[in-house]
């Protein structure tokens, strides 16, 4: 041992410096090439949205009038409006929302309160995270099969449930999430109190960890908000004004759909109108659920 | 110089027990002067004026948040890596202001290496642990980093325990084997100093006791600073100690001194356990 | 006073009973509502392989390789679909990889502090847009783009080399398969950053500080030490990218050029799996075969994502880890 380090010592503790100073430039450079092209892909990412927002509000705003919000679809060349697709969006939206949120609520608060470190519970997030990115045309084929074929007929109730199955488990992820946040001594702080595990649950848990799930629902919001793959099979779409939740029913993004691939050049325009609407409205929604979140000063 | 050593190498504690007993500290490595350091708008550091004396080891003590931590990440720049912390004032070593812009930050921390209070080895095997750092300053052959792995490895006192597995990752070795590699690690690079932030708080006793003896030895070679919350460990290790109380270092004196007859009432409270 | 001590006793015991009946219906309801996401999976997978079975019965396993889409015929193969699903996805990814690091790397290390959260949001913000809004973007200019100055370019400069050459020949349409991958990368591009930036900074910072410590430039310590101690989850977020491109729609839909013919050259058209159930859905009659096969299709690009899906949520979130 003493020889070796002894032989080393010989080499003195200095480097060579001029050495050194060569690797440290190239090192230096290469850091400041990758840098650059870190911001390079940055600007590249930016640039994109940049470049889809200014498309939108170029063309969007153009055909922006009063007409769009009172006027429902209509033939080509007779000043039609997209009210029938906006309304049977904002309908088919709140049944999803309404279906999928309880349900949601109740899987993320039996995977975090009730099973943990279970089989079942392993098994239900996992099929839930799997959920979370499945292919959303294939929900629609799904609906398709077990309610708009066996009972011949597309309908707006079939693309309410259509999108509730969406809603599902984004609301399951941010409830199980935001409450594992709870502290354990809040639990236990109503459970010394008395309480049942249920009402403790509801009344101290809920409470507590509202405003995440708040933001999980209006993610999902936004998610189905702009689905058009599950509505195509499921609500179908619809020229004509309808509020029957048991016949087809026209959505905005089912809308953009047909009309931006048709060769009428006013259909195209109120296509960009309602993509315009429909994009800021997500992206509204997005900064809103990132506002509820941010914790209270 | 290398005479002296081969001289040290015999007899390696005589030095150490010569500067620990007597009041004569060799010449300086790291110079302070008027140092100021601010967290934002909070300044954590007031006016340090302070001498590392070469190849001699200085241990930094003092309550929780008094500045002595600060002062380490001063020394190598590390504060750097976040955006609001500066420091003004100078920083001495080879003539130098090592703390003005300009100075090549990468070749400063070859220079003046670190072993933070948690072992952090990389997820790599041993061996990469310790050309790691090496190949990021020199360029060697296979067998000249074999021998430097070798030879930090025994200086760090691993190798007999490693020898046989350097290929081995570096996180299947026990808390005190991963401090001593990181130890290696930081060797291996030859800085001129070493500095030591807790370097034994996360450690059982017995790798405790292992990496003071470490320490011991290594200051034949390098400047060692070292931060620590254990009296009896800076008693232990240090030739020179410095106190620190709510960023302003209090008292520095030798070892004997500060905890025999410190000058100040503060220094005498802390050590004696009466606050901190 | 002994009274006072002993009253509140049945009290206790009532509100304990109507508690215990309220958490068992409570545990009851979460379980069941557990169970139901189970039965949701497996019914989706049922349906399709119900739906699709006709078809399976018709060609057997030759409808998996089988090239021909022929309605006339009612002769159906899964054989160019499936190609441009694997072909789009994989393409996107390799145009999409590439960015989504930079732009992770940038965001968790090299971004000023007070820039991080606004360009990270806006990063986001281009995943909550709507696909059908891809679709039309793409469509409508990057398509013209393509034709007039992309594809040309990239003809003229590669069509003739070796090898590869093969790849980029043809008419510049402006769209085909080249032109839907592009716009899946940049669908996919802010998941991937996002999951690269919040598996980056899992790291703790005083692995970072002990390589800059040794004198690493932050490169190096990306490199070096935020890579191989994410590696796993790195990979995660690229197949949750992946099994997002796979089963994308209709951002594919206008822009590939559907045609049920295997194209040797990127820029040629083509179809996937989703865009070719989204074309030709509306043209099936009810009970037909065609109907059948494009189910038979939408269950194997089920299988395809679910197995990639299954493979991403198991090295993202590892079995027994604890949040």
């Amino acid at each position: 041992m003493s020889a070796t380090a002894a032989d080393a010592m010989m080499a003195g503790p200095k480097r060579n410096a001029k050495v050194a100073d060569a690797l440290s430039r190239s090192r230096q450079r290469t850091n400041r090439i990758i840098k650059a092209l870190c911001v390079t892909a940055t600007g590249i990412g930016l640039v994109f949205l940049f470049a889809i927002l200014a498309t939108l509000l170029w063309l969007g705003f153009a055909g922006l009038g009063l007409s769009v919000f009172t006027e429902s679809t209509k033939p080509p060349g007779s000043h039609g409006g997209l009210l029938n697709a906006i309304i049977g969006s904002l309908i088919q939206t709140a049944i999803g929302t309404a279906i999928g949120t309880p349900i949601g609520i109740m899987v993320g608060t039996y995977l975090s309160e009730y099973a943990v470190g279970t089989k079942l519970g392993d098994a239900v997030r996992f099929v839930s995270d799997v959920l979370l990115s499945a292919p959303s045309i294939l929900i629609g084929l799904f609906v398709y099969q077990v309610l708009v074929n066996p009972f011949d007929g597309f309908s707006g109730i079939a693309g309410g449930i259509a999108l509730a199955v969406i809603v599902i488990p984004i609301v399951v992820r941010t409830t199980e999430d935001m409450l594992r946040l709870i502290p354990v001594a809040l639990r236990e702080a109503a459970v010394a109190l008395g309480a049942p595990k249920w009402k403790s649950i509801v009344m101290v848990c809920y409470p507590a960890a509202r405003d995440g799930i708040a933001t999980g629902v209006l993610l999902a919001v936004a998610r189905i908000a702009g689905e058009t793959a599950p509505l195509l099979f499921t609500s179908l779409g619809n020229l004509n004004w309808s509020l029957n939740l048991g016949r087809p029913m026209a959505s905005l993004p089912v809308t953009i759909y047909q009309y931006a691939g048709s060769a009428f050049d006013d259909w195209v325009q109120l296509a960009w109108v309602g993509a315009l609407l429909i994009t800021f409205g997500v992206l509204a929604l997005n900064i809103l659920a990132r506002f509820v979140l941010r914790p209270r000063a | 110089m290398s005479s002296t050593m081969n001289d040290s190498e015999n007899k390696p504690n005589i030095g150490a027990m010569e500067a620990r007993s007597g009041a004569i500290l060799s010449e300086s490595r790291i110079s302070i002067r008027n140092l100021d350091f601010f967290y934002g708008t909070n300044k954590a550091l007031k006016g340090i004026n302070a001498e590392f004396p070469n190849r001699q080891v200085t241990g930094m003590i003092g309550p929780s948040g008094c500045g002595k931590s600060t002062l380490l990440r001063v020394l190598n720049r590390m504060y750097d890596l976040y955006p609001g912390q500066r420091a003004t004032g100078e920083v001495l070593m080879d003539g130098e202001n090592i703390i003005a812009p300009g100075i090549d930050l990468n070749q400063l921390r070859s220079r003046i290496g670190m072993v933070f209070q948690k072992p952090t080895p990389f997820p790599m095997s041993i061996y990469d642990n310790i050309a790691f750092g090496v190949k990021l300053h020199e360029q060697l052959s296979k067998a000249e980093m074999d021998e430097r792995v070798e030879w930090s490895l025994t200086r760090a006192a691993l190798w007999g325990e490693v020898k046989d597995r350097l290929g081995a990752s570096a996180m299947g070795l026990s808390g005190g084997q991963q401090q001593r590699l990181c130890i290696a690690r930081t060797i291996a690079v030859r800085p001129e100093v070493i500095l030591f932030d807790e370097p034994t708080s996360a450690l059982d006793p017995i790798s405790t006791l292992k990496i003071e003896e470490l320490i011991d030895e290594l200051k034949r070679d390098f400047t060692i600073v070292i931060v620590t919350h254990n009296m009896q460990q800076a008693a232990r290790c240090a030739d020179q100690v410095a106190f620190f109380y709510l960023g302003e270092l209090v008292e520095v004196g030798t070892a004997t001194q500060m905890f025999t007859a410190p000058a100040q009432r503060r220094t005498q409270e802390y050590i004696t356990g009466r606050f901190g | 006073m002994s009274q006072s001590v002993a009253s509140p006793k049945p009290f206790v015991v009532a509100s304990g009973k109507s508690g215990s009946a309220g958490d068992a219906i409570f545990a009851a309801a979460a379980k069941i509502s557990g169970v139901f996401v189970l039965v949701l999976l497996g019914a989706i997978i049922v349906s399709l392989f119900i739906g699709g079975w006709p078809s399976f019965r018709a060609f057997g396993l030759r409808f998996l390789t089988e090239a021909d889409w022929d309605p006339v015929q009612n002769v159906f193969g899964a054989g160019v679909p499936v190609y441009g699903t694997l072909i789009t996805s994989v393409l996107a990814i390799i145009m999409a990889v590439p960015l989504a690091f930079g732009i992770a790397f940038y965001l968790t290390e090299l971004a000023p502090i007070w820039f991080r959260r606004p360009v990270g949001t806006a990063i986001e913000l281009l995943a909550a847009v709507p696909s059908i809004i891809y679709g039309m973007w793409g469509f409508f200019m990057i398509v013209p783009l393509m034709s007039q100055y992309v594809q040309p370019t990239l003809i003229d400069a590669l069509g003739d080399l070796p090898l590869i050459g093969g790849l980029f020949q043809g008419p510049p349409f402006g769209t085909g398969i080249f032109t839907a991958a592009l716009i899946l990368a940049v669908m996919i591009l802010p998941f991937i950053a996002a999951t690269m930036r919040d598996v980056f900074q899992t790291v703790p910072p005083v692995f970072k500080e002990s390589a800059y410590g040794l004198g690493c430039t932050t490169w190096e310590v990306m490199r070096s030490i935020v890579i191989p101690y994410t590696r796993v989850s790195v990979v995660g977020g690229i197949m949750l990218g992946l099994g997002r491109a796979l089963g994308e729609t209709m951002a594919v839909t206008f822009v590939i050029g559907n045609t049920n013919r295997l194209s040797t050259s990127l820029f040629g058209p083509g179809n996937t799996i989703a865009s070719i159930v989204a074309l030709e859905f509306p043209e099936s009659q009810s009970g037909s075969l065609k109907l059948s096969s494009l189910l038979a299709l939408g269950f194997i690009l089920f299988v395809i994502s679910f197995i990639v899906l299954a493979i991403s949520r198991t090295l993202l979130r590892p079995a027994g880890a604890k949040s």
